[in-house]
């Protein structure tokens, strides 16, 4: 039973291969419409811009698969910083447009003239109790990103962030998990993160 | 909170680390593989790895001893040397770099920070800007390629393409290890609003002191304190905690 980790040209798949193989994960790097159908988990990485995400993921008629598999056959779904924001029903980088839709809401710039943009560095998340990610409350996990996502509801949020403003740092509502932060960049914190979820979908 | 970042910086010349001086008389230091593996035993916040000679040299980057590097490290790491196409980028980003760092190409062609931000985002373009004070007293952009632009129209201009953070380098503290330049660090401070990681100087304990009580700083890098002296990048996270500044400890 392996991990797909979907490729499709927006980067960080190797570091979160790297990520898998110190857990003892088996993963696969793959863009293939058979692997990701056969893989028991659906992990999205990504970094770059929104609008260039769903292109390539379209191109390759992955938006839906992914839909398929994460929203009918409720396979456990990992989105990773811009994979957690092409989960989104919109977005704005750097112009607007459709998501994969997994989880209302739209992906917008953070626009605050108190920061600096990008939100860059070690920033502790926020949880509160019975969410996936409360295990992680207060503590630091590696962001970089200049866009947020504003989730239309708030119980499908699993933790915040604070940079200035609250921020969505991470998203828990069903089979999805996804998070702005990287946890495959994060030491230990994203290792135990990173094996929480394939323990919890065991 | 945001913690303030302390980076470990490697400086490589295509084979071997080294450290220069006033960007001169590079020393040789060894392998930048056990470096890496090292730093991230000590749980750095992040790691900077460039080689100082590949543009100069007209040479691409070495991606065996990139991707080794970089399979030690479980932080994020930012890559740079010669990087000048989107086909670079993709190469670092493959072995699982975070960001690439542009130096030459942001001075000779900057259209290729909007290009490479625009594709990349900005959060994955870092630029390089190696200051020094000019006979005027006005922070310039030193460079071998005959450009004349001050730093801050420089750092305006590289913002304003895209850039998602800029890597501020001291020309004359460089190496030296008798502190920061915190005159020139506010001054680029005042004209951007991305995040400025302060490099050059560090050589002691309170040169941290120093730079983060007179500073607005929010991330540092280093090599030289790591180098030559018995100084983690744990020590000066100690020191800014006891400033009252927030640390990932």
């Amino acid at each position: 039973m392996t991990a797909a980790i979907i490729e499709y040209g927006m980067g960080n798949v190797a570091s979160v291969q790297k990520a898998l193989n110190v857990l003892g994960i088996d993963s696969q790097i793959t863009g293939n419409t058979n692997d990701i159908k056969a893989a028991k988990y659906i992990i999205l990485p990504g970094v770059g811009s929104f609008a260039q995400g769903m292109e390539n993921l379209r191109n390759s008629s992955l938006d839906r698969i992914i839909r398929e598999e994460v929203l009918l056959k409720q396979k456990p779904f990992l989105g990773i910083c811009l994979g957690m924001q092409l989960i989104a029903t919109t977005g704005t980088e750097p112009h607007e447009s459709h998501g994969l839709n997994l989880i209302e809401g739209k992906v917008i710039k953070i626009q605050d003239p108190n920061t600096r943009v990008p939100h860059l560095g070690w920033n502790s998340i926020t949880s509160s109790a019975n969410l996936f990610f409360d295990n992680f409350n207060q503590k630091d996990f590696y962001f970089i990103h200049s866009y947020h996502f504003q989730v239309s509801n708030y119980n499908k949020i699993g933790a915040t962030v604070d940079y200035g403003n609250k921020y969505v740092a991470a998203i828990q509502y069903e089979n999805i998990l996804a998070t702005q932060f990287h946890p495959e960049k994060s030491q230990e914190n994203g290792l135990n993160l990173l094996d929480n979820f394939f323990k919890l979908y065991a | 909170m945001l913690k303030t970042r302390i980076i470990p910086i490697l400086t490589f010349n295509g084979w071997s680390l080294v450290k220069t001086k006033r960007f001169s008389t590079p020393r040789m230091l060894g392998n930048p593989v056990q470096a890496a593996r090292v730093y991230n035993s000590r749980g750095v916040d992040e790691l900077i790895f460039l080689d100082i000679f590949a543009s100069k040299q007209k040479r691409k980057i070495n991606l065996k001893i990139v991707k080794d590097v970089i399979d030690q490290c479980f932080m994020p790491v930012g890559i740079g040397g010669g990087i000048s196409t989107i086909s670079d980028i993709k190469d670092m980003l493959k072995i699982g770099a975070d960001k690439v760092v542009l130096k030459t190409a942001a001075l000779l062609n900057p259209d290729f920070i909007k290009e490479s931000s625009d594709f990349f985002g900005s959060q994955c373009i870092s630029v390089s800007v190696d200051a020094v004070k000019n006979n005027n007293g006005i922070y310039t952009v030193y460079n071998e390629w005959g450009v004349n632009i001050t730093m801050n129209d420089f750092i305006q201009k590289v913002q304003n393409l895209g850039a998602g953070e800029i890597i501020l380098n001291s020309v004359e503290n460089d190496g030296v290890m008798e502190g920061f330049d915190r005159v020139m660090y506010n001054e680029a401070q005042k004209v951007t609003n991305i995040p400025i990681v302060c490099v050059g100087g560090g050589g002691e304990l309170f040169h941290y002191d120093e730079l983060f009580a007179e500073t607005n700083c929010e991330a540092v890098g280093s090599a030289s304190i790591f180098h030559f002296t018995q100084y983690t990048p744990f020590d000066i996270k100690d020191t800014l905690k006891r400033l009252g500044k927030p640390v990932r400890i």
